[in-house]
């Protein structure tokens, strides 16, 4: 199966680890990631909070670059991307006149193809939970986690169109066929603090800080997440957390295909986990997983 | 019967006067935006989604009933247009999906465009350096963005040992993001797009 691939800036920065679990975990569904050549930054939360048709724009030339690759569909891990990429397609969509404004920006036609897709959409609407379940060599039995999907994986659910806006369960699901038990919780899709990381550090260690006491009361042992911000947030601001609450949480952040690649047969190295701040080492050993 | 002195309710609020509300912002807002704030229906769904309604000086449904009175000024200069994360609850959570988190970023490019400066003057500068790396390469390294930002803002030492060296031993820093080639494609379209022109 070939699909354009879209990395954005993180899976090639600080969160290499989501890329190559990604590639791998890829390569044993069959599934052929085609990077769009030279792609360009989705522009992220500056672009669109500081201006509208920049933000169309820088989306709208990666779309066309795809389209030209012959590929009729994307999928993008990232889910700042993502949400960038589907609000650019859906605006060449609805809006005709700013299409038209655009396609001058970009000088080239305005791409209303191709479709849009986040990672996890992408495996379980188009690769299936069977053929995902059908790779595994190794179920991940005794591991109990939470299910992080943050905003826009599913939201806006007019432009995204994709799972329950506030109580997704399609992550679960993925987890759940390679043997991992996720948990009941009520922050699913609530906000870690997006592109404030730096800027307004506060904002983040608050908002994250209610996303891993709410997954920690709910009992998991782990935080699984599909988007580099969510992770980086929460990742290497968990000693904030802890230090702003007084809990000490002991809370790994995973990408949800570090752990569909343990369950393939890749190893522990091969995945990117020592690049987790927070080491899921002693978790994974308790379980005889790694 | 009240004495002479006693104020009236009058002096505490001030009636509307609907014909003197100047609703030209609203209008503005279903031209360029296709928002319909006739629509709302007044519930407040969307401050009780919202992330940080408990740190906004002016929440949604403020937002929403300002605008239609007219009080625009007010919200270009409001604290909430720099620390709304942009989540999509409230749009997401509105009978009538008055899309909230557009109003929010077509208001903070008018503030922009008009230099209205910003309440949390930091946030504004990380959006201006993450910009200026996409419009010089093409890409993000949020290394250097990290860097730069320090020194911009001259607080040298944030986020320097705690998380970043952690990040730096763990081999989660990478200094050798591959670069864009076509940097002339993007350098157009940040031209042509550009709000505060020369």
């Amino acid at each position: 199966m070939n699909v354009a691939y879209f990395p954005g800036c993180s899976l090639h920065g600080l969160s290499r680890a989501y890329n190559s679990s990604t590639h791998l975990v890829c390569d044993k569904l069959n599934i052929n990631l085609q990077e769009i050549e030279d792609w360009n930054c989705c522009g992220a939360t500056a672009a669109h909070s500081l201006n509208h048709k920049l933000s169309v724009s820088l989306g709208a030339r990666n779309l066309n670059i795809a389209k030209n690759m012959n590929l009729d569909m994307i999928t993008v891990p990232c889910a700042g991307c993502f949400g960038r990429l589907k609000t650019a397609s859906y605006e060449l969509r609805n809006n005709p006149e700013l299409a038209k404004e655009v396609a001058e920006i970009i000088n080239a036609p305005a791409p209303v193809e191709p479709e849009v897709t986040n990672l996890v959409q992408f495996f379980t609407e188009q690769v299936g939970l069977e053929k995902i379940a059908s790779k595994v060599v190794k179920p991940l039995t005794g591991l109990k986690v939470a299910a992080y999907y943050g905003c826009l994986l599913t939201r806006p659910s007019k432009v995204v169109a994709f799972d329950s806006p506030e109580q997704p369960t399609s992550m679960d699901d993925i987890l759940q066929v390679i043997g991992i038990e996720t948990v009941n919780w009520s922050h699913k899709a609530e906000c870690c603090g997006g592109g404030y990381a730096a800027s307004e550090t506060d904002i983040v260690v608050d908002l994250s800080g209610q996303v891993v006491e709410s997954a920690k009361n709910a009992g998991a042992d782990a935080i699984v997440v599909a988007c580099p911000m969510c992770h980086t947030n929460l990742d290497t601001r968990l000693g904030a957390i802890e230090k702003s609450r007084g809990v000490k949480y002991d809370m790994p952040i995973i990408f949800f295909t570090q752990l569909m690649g343990l369950a393939y047969g890749y190893s522990y190295r091969q995945l990117g986990f020592r690049q987790l701040l927070n080491s899921a080492s002693p978790l994974l050993k308790k379980q005889g997983i790694i | 019967m009240p004495s002479s002195t006693t104020p009236m309710t009058a002096d505490f609020f001030k009636a509307i006067k609907l014909d003197e509300i100047d609703n030209s912002f609203q209008q503005e807002l279903l031209d360029n935006c296709g928002i319909d704030l006739n629509t709302c229906l007044e519930c407040g769904k969307c401050s009780g989604g919202c992330s940080n309604t408990h740190i906004f000086d002016i929440t949604a449904r403020q937002v929403v009933k300002l605008i239609k009175m007219g009080e625009v000024d007010s919200l270009l200069k409001m604290d909430s247009l720099w620390t709304c994360v942009s989540c999509q609850l409230c749009v997401d959570r509105c009978p009538a999906s008055i899309d909230i988190p557009r109003i929010m970023d077509y208001l903070r490019e008018v503030a922009y465009k008009n230099q209205i400066p910003a309440t949390r003057e930091q946030v504004l500068v990380f959006h201006e350096l993450m910009l200026g790396h996409i419009e010089k390469g093409g890409r993000v390294e949020e290394g250097f963005l990290a860097m730069e930002f320090n020194l911009k803002t001259g607080d040298y030492f944030k986020d320097v040992f705690d998380p970043g060296m952690k990040m730096f031993f763990k081999g989660k820093v990478n200094p050798f993001t591959p670069k864009m080639k076509k940097r002339d494609e993007t350098r157009r379209i940040f031209k042509m797009t550009s709000l505060r022109k020369g």
